[in-house]
């Protein structure tokens, strides 16, 4: 990451000079400003600049397409006492604090990308002017299980409200790390003016000649009256996210509740204490891992041969269930080539075109014309790719190949089948998207020893331009996630089937702060699909995968639970039975080498099932919470690294 | 009857102009991270927002001159500005090339448009960002032009051919030529003391390894140069030549905008033009001596619109070379410290970004005749590969 600067520029105008800052890293914006230690140094000199010269107005800008993106992450996985976390919030405080000292009227110019410390660079100026293009606004921080700490609680509620400020800082991070876009910055206020980005510094500049002419701005104070309700209301959305498993959006709020009748020195300080408090505890560094995980390592194709994918013009979707309509969709809208769809049923297939077409219809209207199917195989002639989703039975599975092999020889022949061999059934190669596929971005990526270097190219190539997230797995039964979920299961059947209740298992699990109950999810996947997969494990691993016949009644339709005997669990005990299950199977996949090292089996559970980054997808939270150390000696982190 | 039969030509009205302030090429110039369009686009919208009486919905054309036409000065460059610009989708537009005289051919090709009642209003242009586009950039030059001797090999590089106007005009010396640029720079300093800068040029917020910057200043003015200064400058293009850095023009970013219209359009609108085009001509020359072009182009388009010389109350030139402006000078018996002459200076003071610099000559123009109650005005350039260029104009005041 290169050292960020401040640039200060003087710029006449008929009020006297405008100091005209430029926060910058000297690279292009695919490598975004943000505020590392490199930064500080180069902002004191700025400061002192404007501190002692002959101001009339500073605005306050970032090179082209980004403001600035805060701190740097990297740095906060080097932050491991509660005394360096404080320093690190008070010297933001400092540094901050003196541009909002500043005697002349300053305004930010938000024209690009603004979080997290950016934004709070910017919440220290009197005004801020963004740019219409802006898109990625926010704080972050809550998201990686800290608070913003440069006095965002403090300076975001005084300014705009505490409804507003509990949105910015944590509901929002909750919701898959939404961002705000310059309008509804404006509406929220926490900006005051949307200029067209065509000619946005200049027009700053002038906004702030405009501003000393008026004499500065002056605002109404914040409206507190409704508090409690906020506090109440954005407390009980917390704990569904997290049931209470990461202290950073209770802490959040609590900063935001006291910056109304804190000073904001008061206030500096209770973020500073925060910080302490946070930054070096577990979740905040699992986040920071997660982040890396899943922002840097999954980017990497890592184990992906370098040849030249084919190109793929014509798509057949074999299936057109629940599962194929999702896929069919999505492949004919980012790839926006023929598909094809097949299915024993007619009916099923008219169904799956309506939903289709209905889906593309609104944006691309020609997408509807690309789409078609039958129960024949008529169409399928040409299709470079042709991606299986029917129902979970080799023999069926046998069945398809074969008639693809006839029908479409030339075609790479993808599965997605959630557990089985994707060798046995003759698929080249496995694509396992995850349900709901609209908002789950994982897919394994399923190799077999027969898979060309071209064909996983290929399948890398598709998943990519289907803007999911691949992870490279090796063909093993029900591959990383849906193997974990399972694993886990059996622990949760066997508790239910010695006296235990499902509220039991299921706040067993959610006190881990994972999204949704086991018992919700598995209604989701459905009990039939969770069963198959458990029988195809079992027939792999008895030992580690035994049937359930509650499951098995689960699956037939029968809500009813079948006691084996008396040997109730805490909820606790049930925690780290799971746990420890889940440990122990991930040693076997680095064992068998289906992934290449347990930050794989965090960004599988992250992309595809939604783990949380504070548990650092599992392994890191197995890790710290020494489950890891007792089941095997060392760290999950460590034994991917270690050759079987 | 066909209604073209019975038409009548329209006159075509100069509203108003503006430039960029003008920058060094390269690396180190002002510009050098910004784009040419943006450049073009920064003009344009400030030449609307001067002139809030013409909506931009009724704009017919935009004509966009620039002598390299590719990158950021590529992708028919009015239809890419306009739309850059935020002009509405209904405004069409395209590109010229005439090498210097890009401006103002985007000028006579957009009052052609008005004469004919093909458009009512028109904005022409011109961008050249000569750091990102150096002189002669992808040019295959044709092997006939030397192994047939269609032209002389020298043709090809403006200093050259500069040289061979001193070679030609012997009675011009360096030290006139040293005199004449010395004059420019100082003409030139006073004009950004009085009005005509800030009413031509547009300041612009651009961005540079330092940041960002506000360029609202020519990078090439001298304020300071000295006879003795510029006398110690070694020749640029020849061992022994006259023509050094400092009695010429310099590599130069810049984009100048401007609105033309029809004299019904301006009643209709209510705007006030500036200036009435009474004529142009466009001539060639020998290609080495590319310099001469203006002189028989100043005779022709004089004589096309019965005007002497002697009436004509300002001439602004293109300085590419101060021994280019003095063949001129002494082709038709104008002295070189004529007060109509380059009152503001000129490129050798501001610089000459090649395809832009024939609006900024109008611009000026249009502040001198005004500000001396003048009638007439010449503005004047000339062109790589022997030609000239003159626009002849009447003062609407």
């Amino acid at each position: 990451m290169s050292d960020t600067f401040f640039n200060v520029n003087r710029v006449e105008s008929r009020v006297g000079a405008i100091a005209l800052v430029t926060v910058d890293n000297g690279e292009d914006h695919t490598k975004p400003t943000t505020l590392g230690r490199s930064a500080f140094a180069s902002a004191v000199a700025m400061i002192e600049q404007l501190e002692t010269g002959d101001w009339a107005a500073m605005v306050l800008t970032g090179k082209p397409f980004v403001f600035c993106v805060g701190a740097d992450i990297d740095e906060f996985t080097r932050v491991r006492s509660a005394a360096d976390a404080l320093d690190g919030s008070r010297a933001g405080h400092g540094l901050f604090g003196r541009i909002r000292a500043l005697p002349f009227p300053t305004v930010a110019a938000i024209n690009g990308a603004c979080l997290g410390g950016g934004l709070e660079l910017a919440l220290h100026c009197d005004t801020r002017t963004i740019a219409s293009s802006v898109r990625h606004l926010g704080f972050p921080e809550v998201f990686l299980s800290i608070v913003p700490a440069w006095g965002g609680t403090q300076l975001a509620p005084q300014l705009a409200g505490p409804e507003a400020a509990a949105r910015l800082i944590v509901t929002n991070p909750l919701r898959q790390n939404r961002l705000l876009a310059a309008p509804e910055t404006c509406e929220l206020g926490f900006a005051d003016l949307v200029l067209e980005p065509v000619e946005f510094v200049d027009e700053s500049l002038q906004y702030a000649v405009d501003l000393v002419e008026a004499g500065g701005v002056e605002r109404p104070a914040a409206d507190w009256s409704e508090l409690e309700t906020v506090l109440r209301r954005t407390r009980s959305r917390v704990d569904d996210a997290v049931h209470g498993a990461t202290r950073a959006p209770y802490v959040a709020l609590e900063l935001i509740a006291g910056a109304k009748e804190w000073s904001l020195e008061e206030g500096y300080a209770a973020e500073e204490a925060a910080m302490a408090e946070l930054l070096p505890s577990p979740q905040a560094q699992a986040s920071a891992y997660a982040f890396t995980v899943v922002e840097r390592r999954t980017r990497k194709a890592t184990g992906v041969p370098d040849v030249a994918p084919r190109r793929i013009e014509k798509v057949g979707i074999v299936g057109a269930g629940l599962m194929a309509t999702q896929l069919a969709t999505l492949i004919l809208r980012r790839l926006e080539v023929p598909v094809v769809l097949r299915d024993l049923e007619q009916e099923r297939v008219d169904a799956a075109l309506e939903a289709i077409r209905d889906e593309v219809l609104s944006r691309k209207p020609f997408l509807a014309t690309l789409v078609s199917g039958g129960r024949g195989w008529d169409g399928f002639a040409g299709c470079d790719l042709v991606l299986e989703a029917v129902f979970e039975e080799l023999a069926v599975k046998h069945e398809v190949a074969a008639a693809v092999r006839e029908v479409a020889p030339g075609a790479i022949l993808a599965t997605n089948t959630s557990s089985l061999s994707v060798e046995a059934m003759g698929a080249d190669v496995g694509l396992h998207f995850f349900n709901p596929v609209a908002v789950l971005p994982l897919v394994e990526v399923v190799r077999t020893p027969q898979t060309t270097d071209e064909q996983l190219a290929t399948a890398w190539d598709v998943v990519k331009k289907l803007r999911k997230r691949g992870v490279l797995v090796h063909d093993a039964p029900a591959f990383v996630v849906n193997r974990l979920l399972t694993r886990m299961t059996t622990v949760l059947m066997d508790a239910l089937e010695h006296g235990n209740t499902v509220e039991e298992t299921d706040e067993a699990i959610l006190s881990l702060g994972l999204p949704m109950a086991p018992s919700v999810l598995l209604q989701m996947v459905g009990p039939r699909v969770a069963n198959h997969v458990l029988e195809t494990l079992h027939a792999a691993y008895p030992e580690r995968f035994p049937l359930s016949a509650t499951l098995a009644r689960y699956a037939e339709g029968r809500d009813e639970i079948v006691v084996r005997g008396d040997a109730r669990r805490t909820v606790e005990q049930i925690r780290e039975d799971a746990l420890e299950a889940v440990a122990d199977e991930v040693r076997h996949l680095l064992d068998e080498r289906v992934v290449e090292a347990a930050a794989d089996v965090d960004a599988c559970l992250i992309l595809g099932a939604g783990y949380p980054f504070f548990l650092g997808g599992i392994t890191k939270h197995l890790d710290q919470a020494g489950i890891s150390e007792r089941l095997f000696g060392c760290t999950l982190a460590e034994y991917g690294k270690i050759p079987a | 009857m066909v209604a073209a039969a019975m038409r009548e030509l329209r006159e075509v009205l100069y509203v108003d102009g503006v430039r960029t302030a003008f920058g060094r090429a390269g690396p180190k110039g002002r510009f050098w991270r910004t784009r040419a369009d943006d450049m073009a686009v920064k003009a344009v919208r400030e030449l609307l927002r001067r002139n809030p009486e013409i909506p931009a919905e009724r704009i017919g054309d935009v004509v966009l001159a620039a002598t390299a036409q590719v990158g950021d000065q590529g992708l028919t460059l009015g239809r890419d500005v306009a739309l850059l610009a935020g002009l509405p989708q209904t405004v069409p537009g395209f590109a010229v090339d005439r090498m210097c005289a890009g401006a103002l051919t985007a000028v006579t090709a957009a009052a052609g448009e008005i004469a004919l009642g093909a458009v009512d209003v028109a904005l022409a242009g011109g961008v050249e960002h000569m750091g990102h586009h150096p002189m002669g950039e992808d040019v295959d030059f044709n092997p006939r032009f030397v192994s047939e001797r269609l032209i002389d090999e020298s043709a090809a590089v403006m200093g050259r051919t500069a040289e061979n106007l001193h070679d030609r005009f012997p009675a011009i010396t360096r030290e006139r030529a040293d005199e004449f640029a010395l004059a420019s720079q100082q003409k030139a300093a006073a004009a950004w003391r009085n009005g005509v800068m800030r009413e031509t040029v547009v300041p612009m917020a651009v961005f540079s390894d330092d940041g960002w910057k506000v360029a609202d200043r020519d990078e090439f003015l001298r304020p300071d140069s000295t006879l003795e200064g510029l006398a110690a400058l070694e020749p640029a293009f020849r061992a022994g030549g006259r023509v050094t850095a400092g009695n010429s023009a310099g590599l130069t970013d810049g984009a100048t905008a401007a609105l033309l219209v029809s004299e019904q359009a301006a009643q209709e609108l209510g705007v006030t033009p500036k200036l009435r085009l009474l004529g142009y001509a466009y001539t060639g020359v020998e290609p080495h001596l590319m310099g001469y072009g203006p002189v028989p182009a100043t005779r022709r388009v004089l004589e096309q619109a019965g005007v002497t010389l002697d009436q004509v109350d300002v001439f602004e030139l293109n300085e590419p070379f101060a021994v280019q402006v003095l063949t001129w000078c002494d082709e038709l018996g104008v002295a070189a410290d004529d007060p109509r002459l380059n009152p503001y200076g000129g490129a050798i003071a501001c610089g000459h970004p090649l395809g832009a610099t024939g609006i900024r000559l109008v611009a000026q123009l249009a502040y001198g005749l005004r500000e001396r109650g003048g009638r007439y005005g010449l503005t004047a350039l000339c062109v790589g590969m022997g030609m000239g260029c003159a626009v002849l104009w009447e003062s609407t005041a």
